[in-house]
This record gives C-alpha cells, sequence and structure tokens, in this order.
C-alpha cells in the first residue's frame, strides 16, 4: 500500500527535472495543501528565516512580490528544491516533491 | 514619527537612579574633572593620531586623546572626503589607521582595501578580493557583516564569513595566509572582529541561531596556526577549563558542567558562539570575551542552566586556560546573548581600587564585575527591560519576573527587550577624563510566540516568533551617559530608531555616534549638548574613528551603511536605504589636496595586484 501512495504520488506530481519555469502548482488553492505547507513552513525551519509571518529576516520577505529568482509556481518550486547561488541551501533532498508543492501553495496563499 | 531629540538629565527616578546630590563630584565633574574616578590603562600606547585596532586600545574604551576638533570649532566640522566602497551590506567595522595608510574591509565578499591618505583623494594603495564561498551568505543570521578587522606585525588580519581568516601584507595586499576554520554548512559563519595581541590573533565563531557548537581560537600571526581552540560548550577539556577555573559563585562550580547543565548532548547545538570584541589586560595576561545565546532559542527544550550560553570568560592569553566565567542570563529565553563588550577599566570601590570590566548586556542590565575574579559589583537597569526584577549580588542571579517566561504555541505580551536587547554588539566608549561610558541603546518590547523546533543542520533553530515594537515613549533608541561605579545614568539623548552605532570619545570631552535614520552626532561629554549633527547617506551602525592624517590634521571617520540587525526597524518611516560609504570629516572640510584648484587623484603608486570590482557582488 505504502509503495501505492509513493507511486501515485510520482504521477500525480512531476520529478525536479521535470518542473520547469512554467509549470503549473498541481496543489494551487487547495486548503490542504496550504495547511500542509504551513506545518512544514515551521518544521523544515524556513520560518528562521523568512520569518513566521513570511515577510523576512535573515532571508528575503516572500509576500512583497519581489522575487530574486522568480515568482512563478514552477520558480519557487526549483528555488526551494536547488537552493540558490546566495546561500539558500536546497531542500530536494530533505523534502518530498508533494511537501515542496505544498509549501509553494503556503507561500502563494500569503502573496500580497 | 516626529523627531525626538531631547536631554535629559535624570536628576531623580526609580527606574535609572540619578548621581545622589551632595557627593561632590557633579561639581568637579562640570569643572572638567571625573565624575567617578574611574580610570583606565590605555595600553598598547599607541601614538595618538593613529587608530590600529577596532577599540583603539586593548581595554575597549575607544578613547582618541586628540583635542584639535574641540567644542570652539566642533560647528565647522564638515566632510573632507568619501569613499565608496559598492558593498551593500550593513557596514559595521572601525577603520585602521597605520602610519599613513587607512584600511577598510567590506561585508561580504570581505575586500579589503589600502589608501593612502598622504595623497590628494586618499587614493587606493591596493585592493584584496578574497572570494569567500558564497553559501556563507545564507547561514549568516544578521547580515553578510563583518564586525571588523585587526593589525600586526606588518598584515591585515580578518575573518571571512565562510569561515576563514585571512592574513594580507599590509605594504603589498598580496595573501600571506589563509586558514580554514569551520564548515559553513553546519551553520557556522564569521563575523566576529580579529583582535590581535602580541603574536597572537584571536578569532570567534558565529551563529548563535543555527544551532553551532561555538568556538574560540588563538591563532598565530605568522601562518595562522591554531595555539589554542576553546568550545564554549561541552566537556571541560575541550572548553579549556582545568583546576585554575575559578568562577566567583557556586552555582557555576563543577566538573563538565557545559554538559551536564543541558538535556542529553544538546550542548553539540548549544550555540554559545562568541561574535563580540575581545578586551585584553596586559598586567594580568588574560582575554575577556562574551558567548552567545543557547541553541535552540525555544528554552523549553533545553530545561537547565546551558551552560556556557550568554556568559562572559576570562583566560590566559597565552593557553587559553579558563581562570573564571560568569553567565549573565543562566537559562536564556529570551536570546540575550553576552558578547556585547568588555570595557576595562579601574575604579574606587570601598576604599580601594579594583580592576573591573564594564558590560551592558542584551539583557539591560549594566554590570561591573571584578575582572580579577569574577565577583559582580554592580548590576544595575540602563535602559527599560522587565524580565527581572533585579540581579541578586548575593548569587549573581537574575530576579526573574513570571510574566516575561514564554510559552510554546501562545502568544506573551510585552516582553522588554527582545531579542535584540536593550544594546546589541555595538560598543561603547569609556573617557578616562569624565570617568563614564557613553553607550548607544534601545527602546524596545516584543510580543512573543514560541515553536518547537528541530535541529536541520545549516538551518536555523530559533522558534521565536517576534512582533517588536517600540517601548515606552515610542521612542526606539537612546544614548547615554553611565556611571559605572554607582551604576546610574547621567544623561541621555532620545532618538527615533534603535541607536545601534559604536562610539568614539576624544580627549576635547567630544562624544561622536550616529543614528539609524543617517544623523551623525557630536555631543558634550560632560552634558548631554548636541553640539553638531551631519546627515549622510544611510544609517551608521558602525564605529567611528579619530585619527591624525600625515598632515597633522585631525579627521573624524564613520561608515555609513544599514543592514545587520538594524533591519528589525526596516518599516518605521525614515529608515533609509542601503549605503556603503566612509566620510571623513575635518575643521572646514580642510584636508591634503583640498582647496579651489582643480584636483586630480595621484595614483601613481604602481600596478594594483588586483582592481575594484566594478559592481556590487550582491
Amino acid at each position: 500500500m505504502r509503495e501505492l501512495v509513493f507511486a501515485l504520488a510520482f504521477i500525480a506530481t512531476p520529478a525536479l527535472a521535470q518542473v520547469t519555469a512554467d509549470t503549473a502548482n498541481p496543489l494551487a488553492g487547495k486548503a490542504d495543501a496550504i495547511e500542509a505547507g504551513h506545518a512544514l513552513f515551521g518544521k523544515m525551519n524556513c520560518a528562521g528565516c523568512h520569518a513566521y509571518d513570511l515577510t523576512g529576516g535573515m532571508g528575503p520577505d516572500l509576500t512583497d512580490n519581489s522575487w530574486q529568482y522568480g515568482g512563478k509556481p514552477g520558480e519557487i518550486y526549483r528555488t526551494i528544491a536547488e537552493g540558490t547561488p546566495r546561500g539558500m541551501p536546497g531542500w530536494k533532498d530533505k523534502m518530498t516533491v508533494d511537501e515542496i508543492w505544498q509549501v509553494v501553495t503556503y507561500i502563494q496563499s500569503k502573496k500580497q | 514619527m516626529r523627531r525626538i531629540l531631547l536631554i535629559t538629565t535624570l536628576l531623580c527616578g526609580a527606574a535609572f537612579p540619578a548621581m545622589s546630590a551632595g557627593n561632590g563630584k557633579n561639581s568637579a565633574a562640570s569643572a572638567g574633572g571625573s565624575f567617578t574616578g574611574a580610570t583606565a590603562n590605555l595600553a598598547p600606547g599607541d601614538a595618538p593620531g593613529q587608530w590600529t585596532r577596532q577599540s583603539r586600545d586593548y581595554a575597549n574604551t575607544r578613547y582618541s586623546p586628540l583635542t584639535q576638533i574641540n567644542k570652539q570649532n566642533i560647528s565647522r566640522l564638515r566632510i573632507a572626503w568619501t569613499f565608496s566602497d559598492g558593498q551593500m551590506y550593513g557596514h559595521e567595522g572601525a577603520p585602521l589607521v597605520v602610519g599613513d595608510t587607512m584600511y577598510l574591509v567590506t561585508p561580504f565578499p570581505n575586500i579589503a582595501y589600502a589608501l593612502d591618505l598622504s595623497k590628494a583623494g586618499a587614493p587606493i594603495k591596493w585592493v584584496f578580493q578574497p572570494n569567500p564561498d558564497p553559501r556563507a551568505m545564507g547561514e549568516a543570521c544578521c547580515d553578510k557583516v563583518l564586525r571588523g578587522w585587526a593589525y600586526a606585525d606588518g598584515k591585515l588580519i580578518y575573518n571571512l564569513l565562510d569561515d576563514h581568516t585571512v592574513a594580507v601584507d599590509a605594504q603589498t595586499g598580496k595573501e600571506v595566509w589563509r586558514v580554514k576554520l569551520d564548515d559553513v554548512t553546519n551553520g557556522t559563519t564569521m563575523t566576529q572582529s580579529a583582535f590581535t595581541v602580541g603574536d597572537k590573533v584571536y578569532v570567534g565563531s558565529s551563529g548563535g541561531e543555527l544551532g553551532t557548537n561555538g568556538w574560540f581560537q588563538a591563532l598565530d600571526v605568522k601562518d595562522g596556526h591554531t595555539v589554542w581552540k576553546a568550545f564554549t560548550n561541552g566537556p571541560d577539556e575541550g572548553m579549556l577549563i582545568g583546576p585554575g577555573f575559578k568562577p566567583f559563585y557556586a552555582w557555576m562550580v563543577g566538573k563538565d558542567l557545559g554538559v551536564s547543565t543541558w538535556p542529553g548532548e544538546m550542548w553539540k547545538q548549544g550555540a554559545s558562539a562568541p561574535w563580540g570584541f575581545v578586551s585584553y589586560d596586559p598586567d594580568r595576561n588574560e582575554i575577556y570575551y562574551g558567548t552567545s545565546n543557547p541553541g535552540p532559542r525555544t528554552p523549553s527544550q533545553r530545561p537547565g542552566l546551558n551552560l556556557w550560553s550568554s556568559a562572559v570568560f576570562a583566560r590566559d592569553a597565552n593557553t587559553g586556560a579558563a581562570k573564571w566565567a560568569y553567565q549573565f542570563t543562566p537559562h536564556d529565553e529570551w536570546d540575550y546573548d553576552g558578547i556585547n563588550e568588555n570595557v576595562l577599566i579601574e575604579i574606587p570601590w570601598k576604599g580601594a581600587r579594583r580592576k573591573v570590566m564594564v558590560h551592558f548586556n542584551r539583557n539591560g542590565f549594566a554590570y561591573t564585575i571584578d575582572r580579577i575574579t569574577g565577583e559582580v559589583l554592580v548590576a544595575n537597569q540602563f535602559g527599560h527591560q522587565n524580565w527581572a526584577s533585579k540581579v541578586d549580588l548575593s548569587t549573581g542571579m537574575p530576579v526573574v519576573n513570571d510574566a516575561a517566561h514564554p510559552i510554546v504555541e501562545k502568544k506573551v505580551e510585552n516582553i522588554c527587550p527582545p531579542d535584540i536587547g536593550v544594546k546589541n554588539w555595538n560598543p561603547s566608549a569609556f573617557s578616562p577624563r569624565t570617568g563614564l561610558l557613553y553607550a548607544g541603546i534601545f527602546n524596545t518590547c516584543m510580543d512573543l510566540t514560541n515553536h518547537i523546533v528541530k535541529y536541520i543542520p545549516g538551518s536555523p533553530y530559533d522558534g521565536m516568533e517576534m512582533v517588536r515594537k517600540a517601548g515606552p515613549g515610542g521612542n526606539w533608541g537612546e544614548f547615554i551617559a553611565w556611571d559605572p561605579v554607582a551604576g546610574k545614568r547621567v544623561w541621555s539623548l532620545k532618538e527615533d530608531m534603535m541607536t545601534w552605532s559604536g562610539v568614539v570619545v576624544t580627549g576635547s570631552d567630544l562624544v561622536f555616534y550616529g543614528t539609524l535614520d543617517g544623523w551623525f552626532r557630536a555631543v558634550d561629554a560632560r552634558s548631554g549638548k548636541v553640539l553638531w549633527s551631519q546627515k549622510v547617506g544611510s544609517a551608521i551602525m558602525s564605529q567611528p574613528i579619530a585619527f591624525l592624517g600625515p598632515d597633522k590634521r585631525e579627521y573624524i571617520a564613520v561608515y555609513t551603511g544599514v543592514g545587520g540587525g538594524a533591519s528589525v526597524n526596516r518599516r518605521v518611516n525614515g529608515f533609509p536605504p542601503g549605503g556603503n560609504t566612509l566620510y571623513v570629516f575635518s575643521v572646514d572640510g580642510a584636508g591634503i589636496g583640498s582647496g579651489t584648484t582643480q584636483l586630480r587623484t595621484d595614483a601613481k603608486v604602481g600596478a594594483p595586484l588586483s582592481v575594484p570590482p566594478a559592481a556590487a557582488h550582491n
């Protein structure tokens, strides 16, 4: 069963290599994804850099519509997964594809 | 916000009691004598016009004996020249002046400049670009800053954000050595100002918010090899705690307290990073430095005293052997680091002279501590706080107010100060003429909600969700004069934003400091009267200096450029954009090459080893 769920998740959400800047967020607007992304934002220490209200601190403000590495869902996904040249670590080895999309969904829900 | 600039000469008051009337010192002080009788050893006794270390002297007084710029001509102080370095992160260091050369180092990517003060326009002699690992940028809690640099044995020595210390030939700008001291991927960075004494350079790690394992090292000035290394948590052996370690208070006596005062092995992520300034007593051959908050910042996850976080250490300068320590904030619940500077002075105390250190802690208490024994003589409130009713001098323990304890997943309102403290790393100054210390401080509070966090290497180990706000009165900042013997304010100035500036005080009783909204001020050290203010391009959150140029003229210099922890104020009206300009002032703006003719920059100093970057590196 576990394998089946994983396989379904894999089919439902493209792997990193397939995520491009123009990839649509498969979880866009889903309330349960926003809630899960919110929990992950704290659990994975995202809030330590970007603040619990996402307005930034050690890292940039995620609510101000100013994006150094692109603000489209696919671009945000790739930034989280791969990290950035200016020091944000990549999370693809610590989070699943679904989890990253959940965080993208949460961030998008907070855009001003 | 309306401009607040009020002089408050405090004659009485419960929170900040002023000097008692009739002690005979006020009248003597106003006549030019000392308010307190405090003095300092100004070793190594550099020539008056030089500024060869961030604190000017080992004692960390930041006192300049220069008197050319004085109360009679201060109104004529004007910009002589400026220098922009192109980097847009917070600028926190003090320029060094060694001979006829000024040395500057930028925030990340930590580019060093030598400027020739003997020529018109102070042209660049050389540029050194160390190219540190950019991954370090993502691990620095509080901007990509550097709080200072050091000079020794013909070398400019400083820390790189990516956990290296580098030494550069001061004449040529050529790298002499570079040593790797940690790995940025675990969250450790280096923002501390290297401090040199003799053949050693002392450096410490940063990373209090990232679950690091803090350390402090003495390196050999010649080649950078580690002479000794002391961790700030963990077993006694790794901390260089041995039989000679004698804390004054019994609760800090015991074996391996750096382990047993933590749950399990949490000391390994207990931070306690020593990222502040270092002081040195040449008579005792001892160094003094503080440690940061414990990790994680959520205290319910780490019951216990959490030694040796939020503490100060005295160590033998040659061997690193710990002599004593004192934890300012046991089991720190609010991020009250103990890293602020320790100013070494001598005071009259109950009929005798005592060798003490004065320390303005983040927690809002100013401590006057016997630096031979570690006994706290004075611990009085120097700014607004409500987390503790007092420090019990019989135990050295603060008496914590119940309402100040954070609660997981529940907002606790109006705890003062917030994590940034009543004062942060920005160093104070001491005048042996007035016997007073001068400090830029904050008036802030927070609503705090704590969260449970887990340790993920290289990410914040934090858990504090805060809404920070101005304290009573609405002003975020203040600038104070402090009596370290009586433990009282003598005067204060209110400022709109947090006063996050270092200080220089001179032999003509002028105190210089800057503000986050970009004003550079000169103040009468005795009365607190503002005598001069100049608007500059960005915030001042660095350290001003006074020096004599090759033309024997006195100059005042200060870096501008907002960033660092000062971004707490970024939503306050008037908060400036970034900057990166060094301002150099003189009477009438006069200097080498100034005048009415067509001036040119004389840069005929040979082909540079490298050239300045054409654009900012951000």
